[in-house]
């Protein structure tokens, strides 16, 4: 009995790692439904170049990722992509990083972009500079707004691909209804009046945000402060203008007129956007991605309206989104460039954005027949591309990633906590964030 | 085998002993006897529905999910029935990856696993309970310390491990890191050191080999443990979405779990149906995993250890 | 017992050789990867001794994570125990409804936690969730549940009782499985009154499997890491950040895997500590037959 057991057990393994290595890659039936898996490689592959390709976006945004790929792949047949994914942004990295580790890295993948400075830093980038110099691509056609997160010790290393602002989203029937302006508040002032009208106590919060260091960078830029230096080797939040926004967000949440959503990161998002959409809170801030899925969630319910992040001083924003890199330790790079290229190009970028709602990286890709119906249609879509008048870079420094969760921490004790003023939150991160600069 | 032929009650414990003797008394006894039995009964059946409620409502919040529309997924305080049955979620979720290819890749992940986790942890747990030998408690305590180690810390190392070994593009990474559970050899070590010392020494008095005696008495009688064990080392598996994501580059070896993860939008408005409609079919299976597991664990008769 | 001299290495032979590689081989990279400075993408190594080590120890942040895992595990066990042993008595009768309640109880663990996390965020709402809304109408007033800092790991800690207990009380319903009706019969011809026939009977019977249940579960809960991941990332102010995930998030995150890896040894550590001590001091309290 033991030994047909053990016998089976050893059969299965055998067969199971054979059945692993023999097989071809799946591709289902490619119906336009499924959008694809990766690409099949053409029965001739002999000559072609593979390269791999990971990217970190499932949904929508996933979907349009292999959309391209299998364009790239249909388009020509010196190059073919084997596109695969790899989690969330954070997964995808801790990929990337294993792979390097074990020694074979992908050829191209996606960098959420405040991470860049860390992978860049020591070297896994390759400069694009070069390539782009050879092959005439003009840099000016991307949004200098979305070019801020792309160089690193003066090198490009980066270029724009999925990318997005934070905008303000508005149940405009709402603002109607109580007399307010439906073009939204343009001040803190006018959106601390705006929040107070809409508000019935226990019932309706007139504003809500995620307690999101995103949006803390967009209030410290408006407020005409900074992060960091603008050397990245100090410490600039530890000022008045670093503490007007939490200032301001305490006072609002003591006030009773904005709603702190339970939950972290993506889950508080998700929060404010069930309270939203349940006609609780008349206006958050959010992202412009997931805009075209928000205006399918408010059909029939209410009119929803976008607008800038209301200024302080000045409108800013920062930017969103990830950037598409070439790993240096590639051997495929001139294939690898190709269709970095391509897809970063003007007809593939408005593709994307079509798709996904993530910005038009490019004069050009905005300025495409698409996307000029579409922001006569939807007027909503125009908002974040105007605000990139107004972006700022997030800070790029390797230590951002640990630096961003303190002064996470410290805003969210600030915010929950009314002993504690904002002067001194911002002091205690200040203090722990100057430790991880040295 | 119920050598003794007592009257045992609903399987498990022996009927409850007081009502049946009062059963035999007088009839104002009976009646009131009858009424605390119907009292009880009742209480015993509310109870049961609530206790049942407090658990299951999640998962039935995320079955009726799976039949809403977009609108109705975020509304507050829920929606439990849609307006219409929205049985399209179900075939959004299943055409937005290789789903046949997925739902393979977790058969033969969990099966396998769980098959060669049986070979190796049987006669593991055995030799821990059976037999003194140098080094037994060092050796034990090598299987606990790998239940201490999370995947997470694991993971870059047995990553390099089989990128070095060429191993990547197949299922060994994904299943022999798991061949042998500590869990398991824990839990049926448990099993076997309850079995009585007599019934051990009768097989060897009736010269029956170390192996012979494992499989015919020792697992046996443990069946309920090593049917619960199977049932959670499939559900572990089948659920497992960290090990796959990591191991497998490409989307060849994924499986159910990771596809499921894939209906997710970052930043974006999610589609919370067809993301329920994903998990609904993820777990499924499960549940029959689960309701044939029980028939062995609850129906499974104890030997008695009398010959 | 037995003493033999071949048969049982043989018999774990297999077992072990997957574990050595499997666990010691990741735990001795470790505790060599903590001794360094790395970002995993350099191919130099700093070798920087016990630097990481006194960091840890100089940490706050380190502390409070430490004492975050500590209280959760303390809470999960007991409480998950208590339900568990509660369900798994009471449900283990046969019976339909029975039958029905033993699936329901254990279906949380069946279903991915992503699935019903969202659920549970909407339902420890401090506005307007439904554990809420009982509690006001019970005349308890609103619970901050996972929003505050102070209640944010009982929060989790119910999150996972809940998934926990159909787990445990299944165990423990397997294992009153095995325990041979005669016993509980003779306690019972012996006119033994329920509670004697629990004490005297059913828990020393039980206590091997309430013993095995007692270790994986703490281990578990300090092992936890898709409950944080999924529902909290550490927060609200490092409320919930436990030691895998700080771990993880200082190894992939901010790329510091020496100093991540000294936090996985001390990890180790204690795990190992305290399944020590259940094993030292608790094992020789368990009646086997």
């Amino acid at each position: 009995m033991k030994v047909w057991n053990v016998l089976l057990g050893i059969a299965l393994l055998v067969t199971v790692s054979a059945c692993g290595r023999e097989e071809r890659p799946i591709n289902p039936q490619p119906t336009a439904a499924t959008g694809g898996a990766q690409a099949e490689p053409s029965r001739t592959t002999g000559s072609a170049t593979e390269i791999e390709f990971w990217y970190p976006y499932s949904g929508v945004a996933g979907k349009t990722v292999e959309e391209l790929v299998r364009r790239f792949n249909a388009s020509q047949s010196e190059i073919v992509v084997k596109a695969s994914y790899q989690g969330d942004y954070y997964e995808n990295h801790a990929k990337v990083l294993a792979a390097i580790a074990a020694g074979r890295p992908p050829d191209v993948t996606i960098i959420e972009i405040a991470s860049v400075g860390a992978f860049a830093h020591p070297g896994t980038l390759e400069n694009l500079g070069p390539y782009v110099k050879r092959d005439g691509v003009d840099l000016n056609d991307f949004w200098p707004g979305l070019m801020l997160n792309s160089y690193w010790d003066g090198k490009l290393v980066a270029l724009p691909f999925f990318r997005s602002t934070p905008i303000m989203y508005m149940n405009v029937s709402m603002l109607k209804e109580a007399g307010l302006d439906p073009a939204g508040p343009k001040t803190w002032e006018e959106l601390r009046r705006y929040a107070r009208a809409l508000t019935i106590k226990d019932k309706r919060w007139g504003f809500t945000t995620p307690i999101d260091i995103w949006f803390y960078e967009a209030l410290v830029f408006q407020s005409g402060g900074s992060i960091l230096s603008e050397d990245g080797t100090k410490v600039a939040f530890n000022s008045p203008e670093g503490a007007a926004p939490i200032r301001f967000w305490k006072e609002m949440i003591e006030e009773g007129i904005m709603k702190f959503p339970p939950g972290e990161k993506y889950n508080a998002w998700t929060v404010a956007d069930t309270d939203f959409f349940n006609q609780q809170v008349g206006m958050m801030f959010s992202s412009t991605g997931g805009l075209a899925g928000r205006l399918e969630q408010a059909k029939g319910k209410f009119e929803l309206g976008t607008a800038f992040l209301p200024k302080n001083k000045e409108y800013a924003v920062p930017t969103g989104g990830a950037n598409i890199v070439l790993l240096s330790k590639s051997t495929k790079k001139e294939a690898a460039w190709k269709f970095i290229r391509w897809v970063t190009s003007t007809e593939q970028a408005a593709f994307g954005s079509m798709s996904t709602g993530y910005l038009p990286t490019s004069r050009s890709a905005a300025e495409t027949p698409e996307m000029q119906q579409r922001f006569k249609e939807i007027p909503q879509f125009q908002v974040a591309l105007d605000q990139l008048a107004y972006a700022r870079p997030r800070p790029m420094i390797p230590a951002y990633k640990e630096m961003q969760e303190l002064i996470m921490t410290e805003l969210q004790r600030a915010v929950i906590d009314k002993n504690i003023s904002a002067e001194q939150a911002v002091a205690q991160a200040a203090a722990k964030a100057e430790k991880l600069l040295r | 085998m119920n050598r003794l032929n007592v009257r045992t009650g609903p399987v498990g414990l022996p009927a409850s002993a007081p009502l049946s003797r009062s059963a035999s008394h007088t009839v104002p006894v009976t009646t009131v006897s009858a009424l605390r039995n119907a009292a009880s009964k009742t209480f015993d059946v509310v109870l049961l529905s609530l206790v049942s409620l407090v658990f299951v409502f999640p998962f039935a919040w995320m079955a009726t999910t799976a039949l809403k529309s977009l609108q109705e997924t975020l509304v507050f305080p829920p929606i439990w029935i849609p307006e219409r049955l929205h049985w399209e979620n179900f075939s959004e979720a299943w055409k937005s990856g290789p789903f046949p290819t997925y739902l393979r890749n977790s058969v033969m992940v969990a099966v396998s696993v769980l098959l060669l986790q049986l070979v190796t942890i049987i006669p593991a747990a055995y030799a821990f309970a059976r037999f003194r030998f140098p080094g037994k408690r060092a050796l034990f305590g090598l299987v606990l310390a790998s239940l201490m180690m999370p995947p997470q810390i694991t993971f870059v190392p047995v990553y390099v491990l089989m990128s070095r070994l060429g191993l990547m593009d197949t299922f060994v990474p994904l299943v022999v890191p798991f061949a042998a559970s500590a869990f398991g050899i824990f839990l049926m070590r448990q099993a076997f050191m309850q079995v009585p010392d007599e019934t051990a020494e009768a097989a060897r008095l009736d010269n029956a080999g170390e192996w012979t005696t494992m499989w015919r008495i020792f697992v046996p009688m443990a069946k309920p443990m090593l049917a619960t064990f199977a049932l959670f080392s499939l559900i572990a598996h089948w659920n497992d979405y960290f090990w796959p994501l990591i191991m497998t580059d490409s989307d060849r070896l994924r499986t159910l779990a990771v596809g499921i993860a894939r209906l997710k939008d970052i930043e974006g408005g999610n589609a919370w149906q067809v993301i329920m409609a994903g998990n609904v079919m993820l777990v499924l299976p499960i549940l029959a995993a689960f309701f044939a597991a029980r028939r062995h664990i609850v129906r499974a008769f104890t030997y008695t250890g009398l010959k | 017992m037995v003493r033999a001299r071949l048969a049982p290495y043989v018999m774990i032979a297999p077992a072990v050789t997957m574990l050595g590689v499997f666990t010691v081989y990741p735990a001795v990279d470790l505790i060599r990867l903590s001794l360094t400075s790395w970002n995993m993408i350099d191919p130099v190594k700093t070798f920087v001794g016990f630097e990481h080590y006194l960091s840890l120890a100089a940490d706050p942040d380190f502390r409070r994570v430490l004492v975050n895992t500590f209280l959760y595990t303390g809470l999960c066990v007991t409480a998950g125990l208590t339900v568990g042993l509660a369900l798994a008595l009471w449900l283990n009768r046969g019976g339909a409804l029975r039958g029905f309640a033993q699936a329901a109880v254990f279906s949380p663990h069946i279903v991915s936690l992503v699935s019903v996390s969202l659920l549970w965020l909407w339902m420890m709402d401090p506005q307007f969730g439904l554990l809420n809304a009982l509690l006001v109408s019970l005349g308890l007033g609103r619970f901050p549940w996972l929003t505050h800092p102070d209640t944010a790991l009982a929060s989790l800690a119910l999150v996972q009782v809940w998934k926990n207990a159909g787990y445990n009380a299944l165990v423990l319903i397997a294992g009153l499985q095995n325990i041979p009706k005669e016993l509980h019969e003779a306690a019972e011809l012996d006119r033994a009154s329920p509670w004697h026939k629990f004490v005297g009977v059913t828990l020393p019977l039980l206590s091997p499997t309430a013993f095995f249940l007692l270790v994986v579960n703490s281990i578990d809960s300090f092992k936890v890491f898709d409950t944080i991941a999924v529902m909290t990332q550490g927060g609200p102010v490092n409320a919930t950040n436990m030691l895998v995930y700080y771990v993880y998030e200082n190894a992939f995150e901010y790329f510091k895997i020496g100093y991540a890896s000294a936090a996985g040894v001390v990890l180790l550590v204690l795990v190992f500590v305290m399944t020590f001590l259940y094993f030292g001091f608790i094992s020789k309290k368990i009646h086997y037959r």
